[in-house]
């Protein structure tokens, strides 16, 4: 088995575990699923933003099976946003009323991150993925701005 | 501590040749535009131009912010020096009017009024831009105002910064940029029942300006494990959640983060020392 497989096998595999959870938080109440989605992007985060900061090195196949497992736990997101999810229901919710009053907005805001995502997902080697990285990151911080909840 | 909240005459400005550069390092500082942007009826105008006349939603009505660009007419083209130094240090307006504080007078009144006049200085370099003045929309502005007069005694503290001998260069610096042009108090601090900072409770978290909802403490950030160490800080108030700090971008502070990113580094570094040094 070459390296090459390997790490396939690995990206295979952790896709395999994101979709399965994915599926399982989709499957429960659509908050979770959300906030399931959105710790995946954290972790995304973390293993790209120290290599922005050059406190880690460039590591593609790491980069790829963030994204892999952001992607699989993102899946389903447009069906998460039902009148029943709102602030102030049951389940705690971080996302603000303006997620349903300005629909075409956070719409954007999504769309913004999908291409952020794309062209990270397109860089192949460390200085495409640094020029690719802003873009997603600004989708990441504009859509909070306007449609999550201030911390306490 | 409190002196009387009387404005400040021409005669008693120094004699002060005004550094542009300055004035613009420390009009980001300020967060000016963050209010004072222009109002969505001006589609044409460059949205990096303080303009003003965008609604700011206050608990006590709502506030069109003057234009700040040297319209002389609309905007502040035909004040004098002292005009804008009371305004911007005294809440005072050209007619003798008590400002309502969601300009953030209590905090600028800390700052050298060098640095006040290099702000004018960069604001009079701006191109000049026609945006006519909107009234507030409040109830009863005559009693609003009147209280405000009153309420300065208590809630306008004119002391100006004194750095600490006993501390950095750089510490000096970012508690200066904190605590006068940055006004982080004025929503990180919470307040007495009379509606003025509690300097006892400095920077332990208030209530949100808005009116719902709270501003988080910026005391033992470290300590809470928020944030890494100074440098950590410096660079989220440089980043932004850009960079993956969690909580910098909602409740408004994505606002303030990008103005502090137009700081220099030695900047908002200063900051990060100094608000890393806020114990719990």
């Amino acid at each position: 088995m070459t390296i090459k497989t390997v790490m396939g096998v690995f990206a295979a595999g952790a896709l395999a575990l994101g979709l399965a959870s994915a599926a399982m938080a989709a499957a429960g109440n659509p908050i979770e699923a959300r906030q399931h989605c959105m710790k995946a992007n954290v972790k995304m985060m973390k293993v790209m933003v120290p290599v922005l900061k050059g406190q880690a090195a460039y590591d593609k196949a790491a980069i790829d099976a963030a994204i892999a497992n952001a992607e699989a736990a993102c899946a389903g997101w447009n069906e998460w946003w039902g009148e029943d999810t709102k602030p102030g229901g049951a389940v705690e919710t971080e996302a603000l009323e303006t997620v349903w009053t300005d629909k075409a907005g956070f719409e954007a805001a999504g769309g913004a991150y999908m291409k952020g995502m794309e062209a990270v997902k397109a860089s192949a080697d460390e200085a495409s993925f640094k020029a690719a990285f802003p873009e997603l990151g600004k989708a990441c911080q504009s859509c909070h701005e306007k449609f999550r909840k201030a911390e306490d | 501590m409190l002196s009387a909240p009387r404005p400040i005459g021409a005669a008693a400005l120094p004699q002060h040749t005004p550094d542009i550069a300055n004035g613009e390092l420390l009009y980001h500082a300020a967060g000016c535009l963050s209010c004072h942007k222009p109002s969505p009826d001006l589609a044409n105008v460059d949205a990096n131009l303080p303009a003003g006349g965008a609604p700011l939603k206050t608990p006590v009505g709502i506030f069109y912010p003057k234009n700040l660009t040297p319209d002389r007419e609309t905007g502040i083209g035909a004040w004098t020096d002292a005009e804008f130094v009371n305004a911007v240090q005294r809440g005072i307006s050209p007619s003798g009017e008590h400002l309502v504080p969601a300009l953030p007078y209590t905090s600028y009144a800390h700052m050298k009024v060098e640095d006040v006049l290099d702000i004018r200085a960069y604001l009079a370099s701006l191109p000049a831009v026609r945006s006519p003045d909107r009234a507030a929309e409040i109830p009863a502005p005559f009693l609003l105002r009147r209280g405000i007069g009153l309420w300065k005694w208590v809630g306008l503290d004119t002391t100006p910064f004194s750095p600490d001998p006993a501390q950095s260069e750089s510490w000096n610096r970012g508690a200066y940029l904190v605590n006068g042009p940055g006004h982080c108090a004025e929503c990180h601090t919470p307040r007495t029942a009379l509606m003025a900072l509690n300097t006892a409770k400095a920077f332990a978290g208030g209530p949100h300006p808005e009116g719902t909802g709270k501003v988080p403490s910026l005391r033992g950030l470290i300590d809470r494990g928020r944030y890494t160490d100074a440098a950590d800080i410096a660079s989220a108030l440089q980043y932004g959640e850009a960079m993956g700090y969690e909580k910098i971008a909602s409740g408004g502070m994505g606002q303030v983060q990008r103005n502090i990113s137009q700081l220099p580094e030695a900047d908002i570094r200063a900051i990060g020392e100094y608000l890393a040094s806020l114990t719990p």
